[in-house]
């Protein structure tokens, strides 16, 4: 055997153990383990009344699907929560921003922010109802309610944190109130704003379907509520699927926009000097 | 610099750029600094040493205007600091670089907020960042820099716009000694080329006899100046021959000894 085929073997272990296939493996691996242990532990331990299986599950989905509800369920749910994540967040940015950003007011109203936070907004559906009916308004605008809590303590919180010595500094070379503004005080809560919309993301989808829970006669929370009340435990999992695809789908977006938005934060490695004297 | 004049031609009135008039520094029940009496000239290369926490750092946070003093006045140009002094560049160890602009976009920012036209703003950007040795780094973002990269970006941003005064707060803290000797040299060049005044604080003496016209020994806290001494060695000074030089040695045992730190 030739020393370039040994070292070829060698190389290709290697790349196996580090590289990011590798890993890749050990994911996939881990996910269809899951899904056979619980395809057979529902036949072993006689639980499929409980827990359903993963075959049925499967059977459940394509029903869903074919009949066409399962496009038009989606169609609103992502609507209400699109909606409302849209309203939510920008109207918690620009009151998180100004709170934050005026000292005086911050402090002013701090009480009453600290007592909205502490409170379950969740608590507040029935009221939603009352407010907005059973139509999608209602879900709209319950996950406004909770993206914008999100989005408006974060920013809040992150904004009142802004370094005045920064400020201070940027007054020294010359920043009148207008530039203070458009150069440290908004790109610096764009940061925070960003990270209270990647919490506030989930939320959205959250408040379109307890809205749909409380009270809906279609949307992808009202049919895991359906599937609820008839004991179809498949259908109720076929639900959560499609709402866990939905997520990671949101997130790899948001991810997405956040790495062109904020390239300083995610630009890496450190850049060593040359000696140039 | 880009414009060797600047200083100059501000350069009107009395012959003192800064005036400490009887200048109390209290925090709280903290009598920190003074009472302070002193004259920065225009033009000149001033030191202060002392002890920590001896009030250095809050004569420099009284002219920059971040900082008022208890009782006494400062004057700058003849006229009373009171808020933000857009007429000196400030550089202390903390780096102040704005995290989501480039090194460039920060050497910027002072051009901008002052109104200046593209191209010359491209011009000086350029020229500040060879100064401090910085080419080739444009585009790098804050967090991909080290400790001591920062700080010459927070230089270079101060040259870019040229003040009148630099303030100087143990601007090479965080520097390893080649680099530090290297900045020495260039900031002698800068020193030279534009005729700005420099008020330079340090607890390092070599680094004061090295860059000061004079340099001010100040008292433990409440500090206060205790002894002025003019550094009359030769200027076009070479930042390492100089140690050589036997007034040097001197001028490190005189000013030992006036700091009296046992």
């Amino acid at each position: 055997m030739s020393g370039t085929a040994q070292r070829e073997t060698v190389s290709f272990w290697t790349s196996l153990h580090t590289g990011k296939y590798f890993d890749s493996l050990i994911q996939l691996t881990i996910a269809v383990v899951t899904l056979l242990l619980w395809e057979w532990g529902s036949n072993a331990l006689k639980a499929e009344f409980w827990i359903s299986r993963p075959s049925s599950v499967a059977v459940e989905l394509m029903r869903w699907a074919r009949s066409g509800d399962l496009a038009s369920d989606l169609r609103l749910t992502l609507m209400e929560a699109g909606v409302g994540f849209l309203i939510g967040s920008i109207a918690g940015a620009l009151v998180g921003f100004t709170l934050g950003w005026v000292e005086r007011l911050g402090k002013l109203l701090e009480p009453f922010v600290l007592s909205l936070y502490t409170l379950p907004k969740i608590a507040l559906a029935p009221l939603f109802v009352l407010w907005f009916g059973i139509g999608p308004m209602n879900k709209i605008m319950f996950s406004a309610m909770l993206v914008f809590f999100m989005v408006f303590f974060t920013t809040f919180q992150g904004t009142r944190q802004v370094d005045r010595d920064l400020v201070a500094n940027a007054r020294m070379l010359g920043a009148n109130r207008w530039a203070i503004w458009t150069k440290i005080a908004i790109p610096y809560a764009a940061i925070w704003v960003f990270t209270g919309i990647r919490i506030g993301l989930p939320y959205a989808l959250i408040g379109a379907i307890v809205g749909e829970f409380v009270a809906a006669d279609a949307g992808v929370g009202f049919r895991i509520k359906e599937a609820t009340s008839f004991f179809n435990t498949a259908a109720v999992f076929a639900g959560l699927v499609v709402l866990m695809v939905i997520s990671m789908i949101l997130l790899g977006l948001l991810k997405l926009i956040e790495m062109r938005a904020l390239r300083w934060q995610t630009a890496s490695g450190i850049i060593e000097p040359e000696v140039t004297p | 610099m880009a414009n060797p004049d600047a200083a100059r031609t501000a350069a009107q009135g009395s012959d003192m750029l800064i005036e400490f008039n009887e200048v109390v520094a209290r925090f709280g029940s903290l009598h920190a600094m003074g009472p302070t009496t002193l004259s920065v000239r225009r033009g000149e290369f001033l030191a202060i040493v002392g002890p920590s926490g001896c009030g250095k750092s809050t004569l420099l946070n009284m002219v920059a205007g971040t900082l008022n003093p208890s009782s006494g006045s400062v004057l700058y140009n003849g006229k009373k600091v009171d808020g933000p002094n857009s007429d000196v560049g400030y550089i202390t160890q903390k780096n102040y670089c704005v995290p989501w602009r480039t090194v460039e976009g920060n050497v910027r920012m002072p051009l901008e907020l002052r109104g200046m036209a593209r191209g010359e703003m491209d011009e000086r950007v350029r020229f500040a960042l060879a100064q401090v040795g910085l080419t080739g780094f444009e585009k790098a973002y804050p967090k991909q820099l080290s400790g001591g990269m920062l700080q010459r970006v927070m230089i270079a941003r101060t040259l870019a716009y040229g003040p009148h005064v630099y303030l100087m707060d143990e601007p090479f803290g965080s520097l390893d000694a080649q680099l530090r000797m290297r900045m020495h040299a260039k900031l002698l060049d800068l020193w030279q080329q534009t005729g700005a005044t420099f008020v330079f604080v340090t607890h390092d003496l070599q680094e004061a006899i090295t860059l000061a016209d004079r340099v001010v020994v100040m008292s433990r806290r409440p500090g206060r100046p205790k002894l002025i001494v003019d550094i009359d060695l030769p200027r076009g000074r070479d930042v390492v021959d100089i140690q050589a030089d036997p007034a040097f040695g001197a001028y490190v045992k005189q000013l030992w000894h006036a700091l009296d730190l046992h």
